[in-house]
């Protein structure tokens, strides 16, 4: 066990503790009121936020547990954990339970184990893992190796098919790679192939996700379907105007058709109810917490280190990006949640056992002769 | 674990550090743009949006496909039904809202309220939240314009399902009532309040019946005033749907069974459609669709005659008697000759057992024909000694006993066919010989639903195809398998069953009739549970007086081209031709019209024959006779060239022969005090037993005014009695369709005398 060291407190990245206490405290005050229900006399609020503060607890313990081991140990865990998570995952079509459709779930008697989450932990380690065992940019061959490295859970995610955290999962790992560094020439390369290549991928998409694609470029053509939750998310976000309707205030009444108003569409109740100025302060939050993260990344003492807090980096970067871009109309609708903000027990967790995997690269960033 | 130290000055790369920061500066400026865009740009217009103009979607409910019979009859309809809901965001004051329903209604306010507040959470507010959903038309009228003075208050017109025929249907139709969490969960396109099926054919049906809901569009200003209303999406309407039954014969097999318990199903043996499913006592499906009270529910659920229980699919019962329509094809398949006959005394030992014929001074010498035509059990217990258990499970299995018909009713129940394997994991014991004999005249662990029955005539008569069982009046016949019959079998169970109608002996009289080929095969299926072989002999009063005897008929007719199969099973009804025979008979009556020069049958359940012989008749006590050295086996015709020789398990005998024992052996009848112990009962063969009663043979004979010469009496009668449909013979067909006895043996008269079989 490490032994308690002052300096291991001392070095702790206190603003991102704080920035992300900041943005979990947002997000259960703007559940309480999403969830709410209004009534002439009075609100009747559903229990959403309460069960978000429950997963947020548990979070935390994940957090402290992410902290407690040195994080090289994972270099060696790395490669067993990948593994374990393919084996989870080609469990799924044999033993996965179908809820709306898609086969995602595997019950465990007890619980249902979402593989594909514990798919993103794992790929973090295992890319950070591989792609820190040089400082060379990486050719032509080492690009394939992580593609291949990616495809492998990816492929598998697809077929459930999760096409959100499939993205997330591949641009994640794109993320570091780019951190990492290509060779020029083949980033140039990759800059005119993959593009082309998407078309082709179009053919793959499920009929649904077509449309998503369709009804983003127009909304009016499906405005009962997702091109109604686009509109009625603006009309939201756009009433609140310069100063919001205040907590609570929002009348929620453009809100109404959306099912996902406390998960994906969270954001567009904060809009409504707290303005341009909450929204501008929200925004700033998260920025801020994502260069907490990005000193992390810098201070690290290791290559492997760096490149952990790197994919952790990425992680909330692409999931905030992609929901910001879809509640504002930016984006197609894809299923991600805004991290702390929406409403979601299994991602809240992992969300907090992340931050707990910075804090710890942090924290041990002085400590390498004492080991 | 050792930690590999890197170099020291580890330096991240520098591109990627900018990229990191330049990433996050976008993301920042990005979304500051747009929301500048959104709330402050356009801020204005979005908050005017949202301030006037509402949209607000409105479902239309489709309607629900109709049912109505083979005929266009309706059985399932829809009617307006008016709820009265209510639109929280309109609501000014909720709680003296619902006061004021409550005054007007009479419900209690605390019923009101607490329906509201366990809705609200499921319904949006801008949504009816139900809170009366079908109000009779008095209160529609009195509170019709002063709902007007209540914001939020609506009166909301929903289709409601309604079944004409009741309880006369229930079982088939089954009902709809609203959708359950569960199933909310399950399917996404199903709201809070919507109806789905729940039983029966509106359960089966479901996906066709429903239809799919349409969508308006609304356009609404802050006082919730509707501005335009467009229509986003028709409704379609669900799938109107044809049965196979036949009303007008539904209602006939309804009447005929009065008041028993009991169900009746006839089917046309072509296509597997059946034209009558009921089942009493029934329910009515009307007050399901309305909503049941807790108390109406538990009443019918706890209701000992089990009225929500659709027997022909879901009550399983020992076929009794029909089962040896299946043992008799199993028998001629191994290659018993029909002419083999065996002598019946009326009953026969095994061990300490002694297996009885329903008769009880015996039927004498009974051949195949004769057996079915008489029921007699002994020639069913020597023959299925020859062949074991495992034969019989492999042929009943292939002719649909054992496993479910498919019928599209959900729950349906596969009955049991009992094999070695079968009671050895249920009981963890072997399998006794004993029990062979009881599985050979369907009793025993032996189950089957009445539907499994039908089929199994149908196929008789189709050509030896087991069909699905059919609702549907265009779906077109499925065939699951075809029975393990030759042709030649089928003619022959197809004329025993002729016989047992035509023959003034025959069980099934009740059904004669001049204008129709008719056959019938009766049976009386044993209500108490066996008791294990051994087990106890002392509650047989108790038990035969609480459970009486079910009573099975099995049977077909042509006239014209028209074929019906008619399977009617009455519980606890005692006689099979005395009480189920009647039901049957007006169903033919109904199907081909009333027979020429028949008076219309007096009504069922009524001059029943006279009542079986009290068990006591039999009880233990009686003088112990010797074992008659009677050769009971008449081996008519040499085994046949290429012709597999059955092996008997005691001796090698001739094909057709039955075991006999020594001369001279005491006999192990229940009753005698002292008997020898029994040698290795392996080595035992069945004995046929002289009945303590009647003298002897002879003259039992010459009792039911039969010659001894009957054999050939039989002979002579084949010819005329073989199943054709176009040469009826019109001297057989009397009007009296009752009297004689209908293979009923009392209630465990079979099985009272089992002795102990480890007691000593």
């Amino acid at each position: 066990m490490t032994p308690i060291d002052r300096r291991l407190i001392t070095h702790m990245n206190w603003g991102l503790v704080g920035f992300t206490a900041l943005l979990f405290l947002f997000g259960v005050a703007n559940l309480y009121s999403a969830s709410g229900v209004r009534m002439e006399d009075g609100i009747v609020v559903s229990t959403f936020y309460q069960k978000q503060l429950l997963w947020g607890l548990m979070g935390l313990g994940g957090m402290v547990f992410f902290m407690l081991f040195d994080y090289r140990h994972m270099k060696s865990l790395a490669l067993p954990l990948f593994i374990i998570t393919m084996i989870l995952l080609a469990a799924i079509p044999v033993f996965g339970k179908v809820v709306y459709g898609a086969r995602r779930w595997l019950p465990l008697g007890f619980m249902n184990l979402q593989p594909s989450e514990v798919a993103k932990i794992a790929i973090l380690i295992m890319g950070a893992r591989f792609l820190s065992r040089s400082r060379e940019p990486l050719g032509w061959k080492g690009l394939f190796e992580v593609l291949g490295l990616g495809l492998l859970p990816a492929s598998f995610i697809v077929m459930q098919p999760d096409l959100g955290t499939t993205l997330l999962l591949l641009m994640l790992l794109g993320g570091i790679t780019l951190f990492h560094g290509v060779k020029p020439g083949v980033l140039k390369t990759c800059l005119v192939v993959v593009p082309s290549l998407l078309p082709l991928a179009w053919f793959r998409l499920h009929d649904y996700q077509k449309q998503r694609i369709l009804t983003f470029l127009d909304p009016g053509n499906d405005p009962l379907g997702a091109g109604y939750h686009i509109i009625q998310s603006q009309i939201a976000i756009g009433s609140g105007q310069l100063w919001g309707k205040g907590f609570l205030g929002g009348t929620q009444s453009q809100l109404r058709f959306l099912p996902e108003k406390h998960t994906d569409f969270a954001l567009a109740v904060f809009g409504e109810e707290w303005g341009f100025m909450g929204c501008v302060v929200l925004l700033a939050l998260f920025c801020l917490f994502l260069l907490s993260i990005f000193n992390t990344a810098r201070d690290a003492k290791d290559r492997f280190g760096s490149y952990l807090t790197v994919g952790v980096f990425f992680y909330f970067f692409w999931q905030i990006l992609i929901n910001m871009g879809m509640v504002m109309g930016l984006m197609p609708v894809v299923g991600v949640p805004l991290p702390f903000i929406s409403y979601g027990g299994s991602a809240t967790l992992v969300n907090f056992c992340l931050i707990g995997l910075v804090l710890n690269v942090s924290m041990r960033r002085f400590m390498f002769k004492t080991s | 674990m050792r930690i590999q130290f890197e170099p020291e000055g580890f330096q991240p790369p520098r591109g990627g550090l900018i990229l990191l920061q330049c990433i996050v500066a976008g993301l920042f400026f990005l979304f500051v743009v747009r929301f500048w865009y959104l709330q402050i740009h356009r801020g204005e217009e979005f908050a005017r949006m949202a301030r006037e103009n509402r949209l607000r979607q409105e479902r239309i409910y489709a309607s629900r496909g109709l049912l109505r019979d083979r005929e266009g009859r309706l059985l399932a309809e829809n009617r307006p039904a008016f709820g009265l809901a209510l639109v929280r965001e309109d609501c000014r004051d909720i709680p003296s809202t619902l006061a004021q329903v409550s005054e007007w209604t009479g419900i209690p306010l605390d019923q009101l309220t607490a329906k509201f507040n366990q809705d609200r959470l499921r319904v949006k507010p801008f949504e009816h939240l139900l809170l009366i959903s079908d109000m009779p038309f008095d209160l529609l009228a009195r509170i019709e314009n002063r709902v007007l003075q209540w914001p939020g208050l609506e009166i909301v017109t929903r289709s409601k399902r309604n079944y004409p025929q009741g309880e006369l249907m229930a079982h088939i139709l089954g009902y709809v009532a609203e959708a359950n969490e569960k199933e909310l969960e399950d399917d996404k396109d199903l709201n809070l309040g919507d109806f789905v099926g729940k039983q029966g054919l509106e359960l089966v049906l479901e996906r066709r019946l429903r239809g799919q809901k349409g969508l308006h569009q609304l356009e609404v200003d802050v006082l919730g005033r509707q501005l335009n209303k467009k229509l986003v999406q028709e409704p379609q309407s669900g799938e109107n749907i044809d049965l196979s039954i036949d009303l007008g014969l539904q209602q006939v097999a309804w009447d005929a069974l009065e008041d028993e318990t009991g169900c009746v199903v006839a089917m046309d043996p072509d296509t597997g459609r059946l034209l009558a499913l009921v089942t009493k006592p029934s329910f009515d499906n009307n007050a399901f669709a309305a909503g049941l009270s807790l108390k109406e529910w538990q009443a019918l659920r706890d209701n000992p005659r089990h009225p929500l229980q659709n027997r022909v699919i879901q009550s399983v019962y020992p076929p009794g008697s029909v089962w040896k329509l299946m043992m008799a094809g199993m028998l001629l398949n191994e290659g018993v000759n029909p002419t083999d006959s065996v002598w019946c005394t009326g009953e026969v030992a095994l061990g300490k057992q002694v297996f009885r014929c329903w008769k009880k001074g015996g039927h004498g010498r009974v051949d195949m024909m004769r057996s079915l035509i008489e029921s007699c059990d002994v020639y069913y217990y020597q023959m299925s000694d020859r062949f074991g258990i495992d034969k019989i499970e492999a042929f009943a299995k292939a002719c649909g006993f054992g496993a479910p018909t498919g019928i599209d009713l959900p729950h349906e129940k596969s009955g049991l066919v009992p094999s070695k394997q079968w009671k050895r994991r249920r009981f963890g014991e072997p399998w006794h010989r004993g029990e062979t004999l009881n599985v050979s005249i369907g009793q025993g662990f032996t189950l089957v639903t009445p539907v499994q029955v039908a089929s199994f005539v149908s196929a008789l008569m189709n050509g030896g195809k087991l069909l699905k069982p059919s609702l549907l009046v265009d779906e077109d016949p499925t065939v699951r398998s075809s029975l393990p019959f030759t042709a030649a079998g089928r003619k022959m169970i197809l004329d025993g069953m002729r016989q047992t109608v035509n023959d003034d002996r025959g069980t099934a009289k009740v059904l004669r009739r001049a204008d129709a080929v008719m056959g019938g095969k009766t049976g009386t299926a044993q209500v108490t549970k066996l008791k294990m072989v051994g087990e106890e002999r002392v509650r047989t009063e108790n038990l035969a007086y609480e459970h009486r005897d079910h009573a099975w008929i099995a049977t077909w007719g042509e006239k014209a081209g028209k074929r019906l199969v008619v399977v009617v099973m009455v519980e606890h009804g005692g006689h099979g031709g005395s009480d189920a025979g009647p039901v049957a008979r007006r169903v033919y009556d109904k199907f081909f019209g009333s027979p020429p020069g028949a008076a219309p049958l007096a009504p069922a359940g009524q001059s029943a024959p006279a009542a079986p012989a009290t068990p006591g008749a039999v009880s233990p006590g009686q003088p112990v006779q010797p074992v008659q050295p009677v050769q009971s086996v008449q081996s008519v015709q040499p085994g046949q060239p290429g012709q597999s020789v059955p092996q008997v398990q005691p001796a090698p005998v001739s094909r057709s022969a039955i075991p006999v024992p020594p001369p001279a052996r005491p006999d192990q009848a229940v009753g005698a005090p002292e008997q020898p112990e029994q040698q290795d009962r392996q080595d035992e063969g069945l004995r046929t037993v002289p009945a303590g009663r009647s003298a002897r043979p002879a003259g039992r004979d010459r009792a039911t005014g039969r010659g001894a010469e009957a054999p050939e009496v039989e002979d002579a009668r084949e010819g005329q009695h073989r199943y054709d449909p176009d040469t009826f013979d019109p001297d057989a067909a009397t009007t009296d369709g009752r009297g004689g006895d209908d293979g009923v043996a009392p209630p465990l008269r079979r099985f009272q005398d089992v002795a102990p079989e480890d007691g000593q």
